[in-house]
């Protein structure tokens, strides 16, 4: 479970963008994952399914609660400025040089802007092939979705990324 | 002029894995390489996404709300 505790907040945290709704999704999903062991097909990776299970529980609660259009500042749900700050996606990686942890927080913060903007099932495709390293054919499996809607999704929320970057840069 | 490089062919060069025949290609052509460019800097700005961390404790809230079956086929927390 330790493996992909991060792998599967991070998931949760960049759809849902609320720290305490995806710690709380990241939860639902291993007591999922761990209560229905007995569901798991081993001819697909572990991985893939563990993925499947928070993509879903990250959309669902999406579905229910409208939350599609989020800000990197803080989540819609927030009701005052003090939660809205509690609730603002956190970057950095700690142990970094000075130097380094400023243009990780540069960088990091632009991109994660960017993120912020795409649709969520994007959102998704984007950080199971960009941070965990799925092919697209494992995407389509986790995701449930045809290969060449992947693919498409991809391709289109790197067009996005990109144009915001570019934006941002001038 | 060979052919423009395809949007697969360009996430390839991002990650070196691009054949040789290919790359040649943006050295004569502005137009990939521009469009190259600004996909190495996305790609670069993707691979330094954090993984973040839940709260400490996290594992052991999870586990107290697993069932787990016993040899008699009933559940425990």
């Amino acid at each position: 479970m330790r493996r992909y505790e991060r792998p599967v907040f991070s998931l949760v945290y960049r759809i849902v963008r609320d720290r305490a709704l995806a710690e709380d999704l990241a939860q639902e999903t291993f007591i999922k994952v761990l209560n229905g062991i007995g569901s798991y097909r081993p001819e697909f990776k572990f991985s893939s399914w563990i993925f499947k299970i928070a993509n879903n529980v990250a959309i669902d609660q999406l579905r229910r609660r409208s939350l599609d259009t989020l800000s990197l500042d803080g989540s819609p749900m927030a009701e005052t400025a003090d939660r809205m700050g509690a609730t603002a996606l956190q970057i950095g990686t700690p142990g970094e040089s000075p130097l380094d942890e400023v243009e990780a927080r540069e960088l990091g913060a632009t991109i994660e802007q960017a993120i912020a903007r795409l649709r969520p099932e994007y959102r998704s495709c984007i950080m199971l092939r960009h941070v965990e390293g799925f092919s697209y054919e494992e995407i389509a499996e986790t995701l449930e979705l045809p290969l060449g809607t992947v693919k498409t999704y991809i391709h289109r929320a790197r067009n996005e990324l990109r144009e915001y970057l570019a934006s941002v840069r001038q | 002029m060979t052919n423009h490089l395809t949007t697969e062919e360009l996430e390839l060069w991002a990650q070196g894995l691009l054949p040789a025949a290919r790359t040649m290609h943006l050295t004569e052509c502005t137009l990939c390489r521009a469009e190259a460019d600004r996909e190495r800097t996305l790609f670069l700005s993707l691979s330094r996404l954090t993984r973040f961390a839940p709260t400490a404790g996290f594992a052991d809230r999870v586990m107290k709300q697993v069932r787990i079956p016993t040899r008699s086929g009933e559940f425990q927390s």
